[in-house]
């Protein structure tokens, strides 16, 4: 079992943490002299600094010290080179045999293949899921109602549930290939490569990219498409100048939604792609879980995290209200 | 000869929402530089027939003529027509400049894609293409002196949420009138100002249609202001039209009770043609100016309330008990029981409550229509202010 025993001090910091938001809630009371609305989110403040702003804090411990608890970068340059720790075991006994060693760069190449994958991933949900948002928000459409609901229900199914479902269509003695052979084909590798796990990201998130759309869509006065045309602009045009850039926030809310899961997404990849495709949270799951090594795997989740906030930023700046009802 | 000055013409214009009539059998013409207002209660087809007008509806069946060219099936983008909506429907992701430009740029890139497919496949396509390409700085000067027009000078900036509901007002009719229509149609455009600041608007858009020599088709529910504006009146309801004319005549000579009682206050009375130019109403006779309904015929009996004169009790016509006074501002609004029925008198002088009075009516200011078939129109007196 992994150490899990904290230095006395971070206890203290987080019995002073709990102590100054009691102090807090007191002080609250007293200076309203009872009790004010904002008082009814405490329970959830308090829900959010244990299961949110400790387990940061422990993340941001663990990546900065090694297993003895001492103060190291050594974490992150293992994300950079993987077999650092290797290059420092062998350099202290042969100069000759180090040299062999070369840079590692399965994490950087991980993280690489994660954005990649999590860039087709709401590339293909955005252009699958702008069309039918945009069908489903038409009023003249009557079955828009209905397609909405299609969409929904798959989402009350569990997600590990709805993914292995995939595996019975896709596998060797699928549903798909069944079926090719009855018609006398030849059966296709389906599974275990990225474009099975791409297929499964994108079946999993397009709903997450629909309805922000399909929000910011309804929500616009038709009255506004009808002063466009009136304006001389042609369907095309109508869309082009003023749908599309009203509907921005919500592609921008959906776009934020469905990237953020698909980085670190990492069952979807394990089931759908076998193993031959791993994805930066599968890396940081095998870190935790198959190797123990916390210090790494916490080094590599706060670099995802920065990455995250990185991009939560750049989407804020282009959607500064927040109209599109996400989380950006 | 008239015929040559018609701009649009609506011919037989029928439109039907799932099996329920909204208009039925409309004729319509207006002319250039008219200013015409469709008056009605709401659910009355007014709306409708400037959206047929507008290219946003089609009609179930009949023709819409525009310089004598059938538009009936024209989408709206390609018709010379501008609408200013009722909510305005302006771009929320647009400034105040850039909503007023809208309707330049879109055509800018209209002549532009028109010039291009010319040059690539060397085919005129469009009536566009020979136009040209207006310039920033064109633009920049047209939209300037629209803000000139509408008095929003140096709000070109500003985004159109920080704009009052007047000055959102002023920019939708901006934004049509830079386009240079030959008609613009108005949906009910200053519904929701208050009244002050609809009775400036309605004195500038008057002025502006007279400036700018612009036909204006104007939908409303609000009779003052269709008085106050228009060079025509049509009164319409329940899809039909029921009198055009120029205000006066549609005031002093409603064709019908409802309409009478549509347009300003009105006694509305059941009573019974003795012979020309002789009514009978509450148990009385009394002399009138029409003539040719007959003798012996029921008719409604149309009387403004205030033309009816309060007089001494021995030397009226009528006599009454005063039944409630109401202060109106410039009159006292007073209801008087002749036993009979209640009449609404508008009178300068007020009559104490209770006391007895004699009425006089002077026959011109005594209108007979044939009765309507259906029941009178109660409901829609409301409307009415």
């Amino acid at each position: 079992m992994y150490n899990v025993s904290l230095p006395w001090w971070a206890w203290v910091m987080m019995g002073v943490g709990l102590a100054v938001f009691a102090g807090l809630i007191v002080l609250s009371i007293r200076r309203n002299h009872g009790v004010k609305r904002s008082l009814f989110a405490s329970p959830y403040t308090l829900w959010m600094i244990i299961f949110t702003v400790v387990p940061c804090i422990l993340v941001a411990y663990y990546a900065f010290t090694d297993a003895n608890g001492a103060f190291t970068l050594d974490n992150f340059r293992h994300f950079w080179d993987s077999n650092h720790a290797k290059n420092q075991m062998y350099a202290n006994m042969s100069e000759e045999y180090a040299s062999y060693i070369t840079r590692g760069t399965v994490n950087v190449d991980t993280l690489l293949y994660s954005l990649w994958m999590a860039f087709l991933c709401t590339l293909i949900c955005l252009l699958l899921g702008y069309p039918a948002a945009l069908f489903m928000a038409d009023k003249h459409m009557k079955i828009g109602a209905t397609i909405v609901v299609l969409f929904i229900i798959p989402m009350w199914m569990n997600f590990l549930l709805r993914t292995i479902a995939w595996m019975s269509l896709l596998e060797d003695n699928g549903l798909i290939n069944t079926f090719l052979k009855w018609l006398g084909f030849d059966g296709v590798q389906l599974m275990y490569n990225s474009s099975a796990v791409l297929l499964g990201m994108v079946y999993n998130f397009l709903p997450f990219m629909v309805f922000p759309i399909y929000t910011s869509l309804s929500k616009l006065d038709p009255k506004l498409g009808e002063a466009a045309q009136d304006l001389g602009c042609n369907e095309w045009r109508t869309f082009t100048r003023v749908t599309a850039p009203l509907s921005l926030p919500g592609v921008i809310s959906g776009i934020t939604m469905v990237f953020m899961p698909s980085v670190t997404t990492f069952f979807i990849p394990r089931i759908l792609g076998g193993g031959n495709t791993m994805m930066f949270g599968d890396l940081i799951e095998s870190k935790f879980l198959t190797e123990g090594n916390w210090n790494v795997g916490s080094a590599l989740s706060m670099i995802m995290m920065v990455l995250i906030l990185l991009s939560l930023g750049i989407l804020r700046k282009a959607d500064p209200e927040g109209e599109g009802g996400g989380i950006a | 000869m008239m015929e040559q000055e018609h701009l649009i013409d609506l011919s037989n214009i029928s439109k039907e929402y799932d099996g329920t009539t909204v208009l039925n059998n409309i004729n319509l013409y207006v002319r250039k530089k008219e200013f015409v207002t469709l008056l009605g209660p709401s659910g009355c087809g007014k709306t409708t027939t400037l959206r047929i007008i507008g290219g946003f509806e089609y009609p179930t069946t009949g023709t819409v003529y525009f310089e004598g060219q059938d538009i009936t099936a024209i989408p709206p983008y390609k018709r010379q027509v501008n609408t200013v909506f009722q909510k305005y429907a302006l771009f929320p992701h647009l400034n105040v400049r850039d909503n007023i430009a809208f309707g330049l740029n879109v055509k800018n890139h209209k002549i532009a894609n028109a010039s291009l497919k010319q040059k690539l496949f060397g085919k005129k396509t469009a009536e566009v293409s020979d136009m040209k390409k207006l310039s920033r700085k064109e633009i920049d000067k047209k939209v300037d002196r629209m803000l000139e027009l509408v008095n929003l000078k140096g709000y070109g900036k500003r985004s159109v949420d920080q704009l009052s509901g007047g000055q959102q007002q002023r920019i939708a009719i901006a934004r049509a009138l830079v386009n240079e229509p030959e008609v613009l149609l108005l949906d009910e455009p200053l519904g929701a100002l208050d009244l002050k600041l609809r009775k400036e608007m309605q004195l500038e858009l008057k002025s502006m249609q007279q400036q700018l020599g612009i036909t204006f088709i104007y939908v409303t529910h609000d009779q003052e202001e269709a008085l106050t504006m228009s060079d025509t009146v049509v009164v319409m309801r329940d899809g039909n039209i029921l009198q055009i004319g120029d205000p006066k005549r549609i005031y002093d000579e409603p064709a019908n009770a409802f309409v009478a009682d549509f347009i300003g206050e009105s006694n509305i009375l059941r009573g019974t043609m003795m012979e020309d130019e002789l009514v009978n109403f509450c148990g009385v006779n009394f002399p009138c100016v029409d003539s040719g309904f007959g003798e012996n015929v029921p008719v409604d009996v149309v009387i403004r309330p205030e033309d009816i004169m309060i007089v001494g009790e021995d030397i009226g016509q009528l006599t009454g008990t005063v039944q409630s006074v109401l202060f109106k501002g410039v009159h006292y609004e007073m209801m008087i029981d002749t036993g009979d029925t209640v009449l609404k008198v508008h009178s300068t002088v007020m009559q104490p409550q209770g006391s007895r009075v004699g009425i006089s009516i002077v026959p011109y200011n005594i209108h007979i229509m044939h009765p309507m078939d259906e029941a009178a129109p109660e409901e829609e007196a409301e409307e009415s202010v």
